[in-house]
Formats: C-alpha cells, sequence, structure tokens
C-alpha cells in the first residue's frame, strides 16, 4: 500500500520558519559578525556606510523569519550601531541627528522585509499545502480503485482520514444496508470506537436522514463533539462520515475542509461504481439462469417428450379384449396425454417467461382455428358436446397461428376440465366494441367473486372448482401469448345459467375486414 | 414380403423406432430401420424404400438436409416432428417433404399419411382427370365440380385452390405452395388470398356443415379422404 505525504506537517510549528528560535540566534551571530566588521572598517577610518552593513542581519531575519524576529533585530541593529559607531561611542546617547536616520531606516527595512518574506512564504506554503492536497487525493483515489466492497471502503476513509488529516475519524452505515436501515452502526472507526455517545449518535442521525453536515462548524447540533458529513452516492445518503478531536476544539481547521470534502466526494463516487459493479455481477447471475432455462427447456422439450412419445403410441396399438381392459387403457391413455399437454405448456410457459416468444402475424380465419384446436382435442373433450358458434363471414384477424391456436386449444380445454361432467362447452365469436369477442362457455361450478383475474396467474387453482386437477398453467399461457398477439383476456361467470366464460378480445385493429367472395 | 411396401425408419430413438415398426408392420409394410444419417441414406440408396419416417433430430447431421438426397433416391418422405416445430415443419415441406406427423403421433394417423404419400407417389396414373369425394366430383380437365351431380360455379381462383388440394388429397400442402401455384410467384406471402378462397369453397361446396379442408395452423391446408373424428 503506498504510503501519503502527512498536509498536516506544514502546520507543524516546529517546523516553521516563523518565530524560529535558530533564525533569532543566527540574526546575533550576524549582527556580532556585522559589528566585528564594522570596527575593521572604521579603524580604516571609512565609517560613512557601516550602518549599511547592518542591513545584511535585518534583511536576513525579516525575509526568513517573519516580522518579530525581524523587527527585534532590527532593533538590536540599531542599538548597536549606535553603541559602537555613533559618537560618543560605547554610549547610546545620540549627538548627531543624521544617525537617528540610520536607525530608523534599519527598523523601516526590518518591517518591509518581514512583510514581503512573510507574503512569499505563504504563498509558498499555500502552493505546498495544494500539492500536498492534490497527492493526498490521488493517493486515495488510487486505494479506492482496489476497493470492491462497502466494508473495505468505509475501512479505508476511517484510516486515511484519519492519518491525512490528524483527527479521529468514524464512519456510521445503516444496518442491514439501504435507504431502509433505521439503525445507524459503527462500521469503521480510527482509534478504535464501538459506539457513539447519545448526542452524537442524534447529530450521526441526522446528518444521515438530512444529507446535510452536523456538528461543531455546521448549523446544527453544535453541541455534539463529532463533526458529521454525509457520504453522499447519488443523491442519497450512504453512510455518515465522522470527524473528532479529543479535546474541545473544532476537529478541522479551514483549510482542511475542502481536502475532507474532496475525499468524501471520492468516496461517493467508489460507493457508486461498486453498486455498479454489483448490478453487473446480478446481470451476469440473470443471463446464467436464463442459460440454465433453455437447457432446461430443450432437455424437456427432448428426454420427456420422446418417452411420452413411446408411451402414447403404444398405448394406442394396444387392442383390448374386453370392456374392463378398455376402461384401463383409457384411463392410461387419458392421464399420458395429460402429461403430455402439461409437459407442452410447461415449454410454452418458460418461452413467455423468458422472453422467447417469436411471433408473426399473418390474417387467420377464427373458424378455421377454432376448428383446427377442437380436431386437437378430440380426444380430451370426450363426452362433452362442443357447440361451435363461429360465423363464417367474420373479418380475418391477425394473429400468430400457431400461439391463438395454443390459445384456443388451452381455452377448450379448460372449458372442458372445469365444466360438469357431460357439459356442454360453448364457443361463439361476438362483435365486442370496434374488435371481437371470442368466448368459451362451460357449464362449471363457475368463478367466484374476486377471482377473475387471479385466474390468468401461474398455478392458480381456484378452490372447489378444480376436482380433476390441471396444470394451472394454461390459462397463464392464454394470457401471456394473447397479449403478444396485441389482444386481452377476460374471466367472468356467465349471464344465464350456471358457469364461467373465458374471452379473448380481439381489438379492431387485429381485424381484416373481406368481401367475402372469392 | 418381397413385394411388400419398405419404409425406411430414421429415428435415434429406439423406442420410437420400437413403436413405429409395431404400427407399420401389422398394416403390412416392410420396415428398415436406421439411427443416423449416414446410416440412413447407405440403407436408401441400397435398398430404396418407397416411404421414409424421418426424425429431424439426428445425432450426426441436420434432418432436413437428407430431404433432397432421399428424395433423388426415390422415397416419399415423412417428417416426424415435434407439435410446436411449425417453422421446422414448414422448412421440411418446403425442402421437398411429403408430408410430416408430429409427436406424439397417432399411429392410424401415420398410416393414413404414409397412405397418402404412396398414393402421390405412385405417379400419373393415379392423377386422374377426374377426383372423387364422397358426392363430390372434380372434373379437372373439364374445371368443373359437381355436388351430388349437381354442377357448383366457383370462382377460378376457388376451383384451382380445391384442384391444388385434391391433387394432393390426404397430403398437407404448405401456404407458400398453395399460393405459388394457385395465384402464382410472388404471391407466396399473401395468406389473406388464401382464407378468403377457402371460405368461398366451402360455402359454395359444404354449406355449415364440417370442412374437408382442414386448416393446420401456422403451416398450411389438408384436404381431408378418410373423415378423422
Amino acid at each position: 500500500m503506498p504510503t501519503l505525504s502527512n498536509p498536516a506537517a506544514a502546520h507543524d510549528p516546529f517546523h516553521d520558519a516563523e518565530g524560529s528560535r535558530t533564525g533569532w540566534l543566527v540574526s546575533l551571530l550576524l549582527i556580532a559578525g556585522v559589528t566585528v566588521a564594522g570596527g575593521a572598517l572604521a579603524a580604516h577610518g571609512n565609517d560613512a556606510d557601516i550602518s549599511m552593513l547592518y542591513l545584511i542581519p535585518v534583511i536576513y531575519a525579516g525575509t526568513r523569519h517573519g516580522l518579530g524576529t525581524g523587527l527585534a533585530t532590527g532593533l538590536v541593529a540599531a542599538l548597536a550601531y549606535d553603541f559602537f559607531f555613533v559618537p560618543p561611542f560605547y554610549s547610546f546617547v545620540v549627538a548627531d541627528p543624521s544617525h537617528v536616520v540610520s536607525m530608523v531606516i534599519l527598523i523601516g527595512t526590518a518591517v518591509v522585509c518581514s512583510q514581503l518574506g512573510g507574503q512569499v512564504r505563504r504563498q509558498a506554503r499555500l502552493a505546498q499545502a495544494n500539492a500536498d492536497r492534490n497527492g493526498a487525493l490521488a493517493g486515495f483515489a488510487r486505494m479506492l480503485m482496489g476497493i470492491n466492497q462497502r466494508e473495505d471502503l468505509w475501512a479505508l476513509l476511517a484510516r486515511e482520514i484519519a492519518r491525512l488529516l490528524d483527527v479521529r475519524t468514524v464512519v456510521l452505515a445503516p444496518d442491514p444496508p439501504g435507504e431502509g436501515g433505521r439503525r445507524l452502526v459503527v462500521k469503521a472507526a480510527e482509534p478504535k470506537l464501538s459506539q457513539l455517545d447519545l448526542i452524537d449518535g442524534v447529530a450521526a442521525r441526522w446528518a444521515f436522514d438530512t444529507a446535510r453536515p452536523t456538528g461543531p462548524g455546521s448549523d446544527a447540533m453544535a453541541v455534539s463533539e463529532w463533526h458529521f458529513i454525509p457520504v453522499l452516492g447519488g443523491n442519497m445518503a450512504h453512510a455518515v462520515f465522522g470527524v473528532g478531536r479529543g479535546d474541545a476544539r473544532t476537529p478541522l481547521s479551514p483549510e482542511q475542509e475542502p481536502l475532507l470534502a474532496s475525499l468524501l466526494d471520492q468516496a461517493g463516487l467508489a460507493l457508486a461504481r461498486i453498486a455498479a459493479e454489483a448490478d453487473m455481477l446480478a446481470l451476469g447471475k440473470v443471463q446464467e439462469r436464463d442459460r440454465l432455462r433453455a437447457a432446461l427447456l430443450s432437455s424437456i422439450g427432448h428426454d420427456l417428450r420422446t418417452p411420452l412419445t413411446t408411451v402414447l403410441g403404444m398405448l394406442r396399438t394396444i387392442r383390448p379384449e374386453n370392456t374392463r381392459q378398455q376402461h384401463q387403457l383409457d384411463t392410461a391413455r387419458g392421464e399420458a396425454e395429460r402429461l403430455d399437454r402439461f409437459v407442452a405448456n410447461l415449454i410454452d410457459m418458460v418461452r413467455i417467461e423468458t422472453g422467447g416468444l417469436e411471433r408473426v402475424l399473418e390474417p387467420v380465419d377464427l373458424n378455421e382455428a377454432v376448428t383446427a384446436a377442437i380436431d386437437d382435442l378430440r380426444r380430451v373433450l370426450g363426452a362433452h358436446p362442443i357447440v361451435v358458434e363461429v360465423a363464417r363471414d367474420l373479418p380475418l384477424v391477425m394473429a400468430d397461428p400457431v400461439l391463438l391456436h395454443h390459445c384456443l386449444i388451452n381455452l377448450v380445454d379448460n372449458a372442458a376440465k372445469h365444466g360438469r361432467g357431460d357439459g356442454t362447452v360453448t364457443v361463439r365469436a361476438r362483435a365486442a366494441g370496434e374488435g371481437l369477442a371470442l368466448a368459451v362457455l362451460d357449464e362449471g361450478p363457475g368463478i367466484r367473486a374476486g377471482e377473475e383475474q387471479r385466474v390468468f396467474g401461474m398455478f392458480t387453482r381456484l378452490e372447489g372448482s378444480d376436482r380433476r386437477g390441471g396444470t394451472g398453467l394454461g390459462l397463464a399461457i392464454v394470457k401471456g401469448f394473447a397479449q403478444a398477439m396485441g389482444m386481452e383476456v377476460a374471466a367472468a361467470n356467465r349471464a344465464e345459467g350456471k358457469g364461467a366464460v373465458f374471452t379473448l378480445l380481439i381489438p379492431q385493429q387485429n381485424l381484416r375486414m373481406v368481401d367475402g367472395g372469392g | 414380403m418381397r413385394d411388400a411396401v419398405q419404409v425406411l425408419v430414421i429415428d435415434d430413438e429406439p423406442a420410437i423406432r420400437a413403436l413405429l415398426r409395431g404400427a407399420l408392420e401389422p398394416a403390412g409394410y416392410a420396415v428398415i430401420e436406421a439411427g443416423n444419417a449416414a446410416a440412413a441414406l447407405a440403407v436408401a440408396h441400397a435398398q430404396s424404400p418407397q416411404v421414409v419416417l424421418l426424425d429431424l433430430g439426428l445425432p450426426d447431421r441436420d434432418g432436413l438436409d437428407l430431404i433432397a438426397p432421399l428424395r433423388k433416391a426415390g422415397s416419399a418422405v415423412l417428417v416426424v416432428s415435434a407439435r410446436d416445430a411449425t417453422a421446422q415443419k414448414v422448412a421440411a415441406l418446403d425442402n421437398g417433404a411429403d408430408d410430416y406427423v408430429t409427436k406424439p403421433f397417432d399411429t392410424d394417423e401415420v398410416l393414413a399419411r404414409v397412405r397418402a404419400a404412396l398414393r402421390h407417389h405412385a405417379g400419373p396414373d393415379l392423377l386422374a382427370a377426374m377426383l372423387r369425394f364422397d358426392d363430390i366430383e372434380i372434373d379437372l380437365a373439364g374445371r368443373v365440380v359437381r355436388k351430388a351431380g349437381v354442377e357448383v360455379h366457383l370462382a377460378p381462383k376457388e376451383f384451382a385452390l380445391l384442384a391444388e388440394l385434391a391433387t394432393n388429397a390426404g397430403k398437407v400442402v404448405t401456404h407458400t405452395q398453395l399460393l405459388r401455384t394457385v395465384w402464382g410467384p410472388g404471391h407466396e406471402t399473401d395468406v389473406e388470398y388464401l382464407r378468403v378462397a377457402a371460405r368461398g369453397i366451402r360455402r359454395k361446396l359444404e354449406g355449415d356443415g364440417p370442412s374437408r379442408i382442414r386448416n393446420e395452423p401456422g403451416v398450411g391446408y389438408r384436404l381431408a379422404v378418410i373423415r378423422e373424428v
């Protein structure tokens, strides 16, 4: 793991040039040196520019060590000049007023130099702080890249920000994760911390709920020891980050606040990325599931239907010798056929569920379609008389012939199953508004009030009405296929007499008017 | 049994082959079996069976590829396919298959299909100029249809459609084939024409009674020879 430079170090007083003990010592030594050098010059009779020599320590102290040291150095330099080189010598008395000007210049220079130097130093420090901050941000971003779990992110936040800003940190997040989590739990802290005080907890909660900072330096919950900042990802808070100090001081200096804000912004971006990665993973799982389903589908299609074909075929070749055998054979055939229809429905349902439904609409003659469905079901219908009231001059219907065929088979099969033993099944086409309604009516017990929508659900069996069992898929397939063709379905009880009526509603845009000629 | 009609059953499932054998042999057919495409082609060339029952899901090759060579070898080809595989059925028929049987199949249905295919395959001597179905007479040369001896006037396209179905009696004819033959190339997708003409024939010839012109959803039409009720 890369280590980061510590921007807090730039503010350590020990490293600060201002008020330095060393600076003061160097300045005094320089004054002493200049005094000795001035003495040598004066011995040669040149005493006019000695005051200029004292500018050296004054400028040094002013520029390098700030106003305090600079001013003191200027004062000491002025006094030294006065004492050693201004007549009367070895006394602080000034005889010639022109020397006073020299002393004032020394002190003034100290002031100006310390001002200029301070400015330069401030700029340099600012630049250094910026560089440190950018370095810290870049390093933090690098670390975030390697994070794939929220828990790891919380730990990194607590550890690194504590180090970068020299503060105590805590991360709180709802448990369990998500917006609904009402309890904020300490996820990570530096140094270790298991629980917050009551007031601090309330402040953290407030920051999380309002997605705004709380605690000292903010406009809410200023009594809290911690300063809490929400960690935002998208538009909601995912966690609350707290900074604090052991003492009662405000946890952050003004120049640290933007850095913390930037670090938390990065954490928010990382949160969004982690969420996106989780979504991708989930998508991959969905694709894997669809692959499994397709494999299952083809397995059902082949491995289950081939033996069924053999069983059904063999049963049909057996010639019974008496009525008892005939009855046994009929039962076996009926059950095998039911199993076959169940497998067919299972395959259809998987096709609907996986969106693998391919449909090709072409003009279909409803009368032909109904006849074909009844032909396919002639064994299932058994004793049920069938009445077809579908005129032969209806408009053609734009439908997928195979999907419509399966719809009709399931509707008629359902009517035969739920109708009374030898009840009539009626298939009736009528105009309905601008479109057509194809209804299948039975003479069974009907549908209980409130169940009209539920019957089209998957694996729905109506209580008391399903003595003969069923796949529970037939009507769901009717609905799925009908909707794929732009049609709707409805269930109700018959207006006259007992029984249910299931209707396929064909809208006007599915109709093709024909002139009926040839 | 030397002169018995030979039927080649091509299916990788031994149980299905046994089932078909059990249905065909009592009806007087001689059954040959093949479990994959390579064996099937070898048998077809060596023995020239009159009819082939072909499962499309073979382990070594797509059954669709076998239709043309089998037809070339002089066999009528019946495809055995799953119920939902409408597109596959149409593709097989367009590739030259004579008809199809849907799994799970009724053995009586298989025998009827085999008979229809053989009848059609036997050649032009059976395609008489006059076709009869119960009380309906179709005079192909004179372009006249009679019901119980009384002439029924059909529109030209209706007659052409009926004639096409009647010459293929018992066999399915795809929408594409019907549209191309009756309406001409370029009309292969005008299913609407077909629906309307079929209505016209039914109305004029059959009234409200059950129809011989069977609709095979998504595939085509079949003129039923034996009432399958």
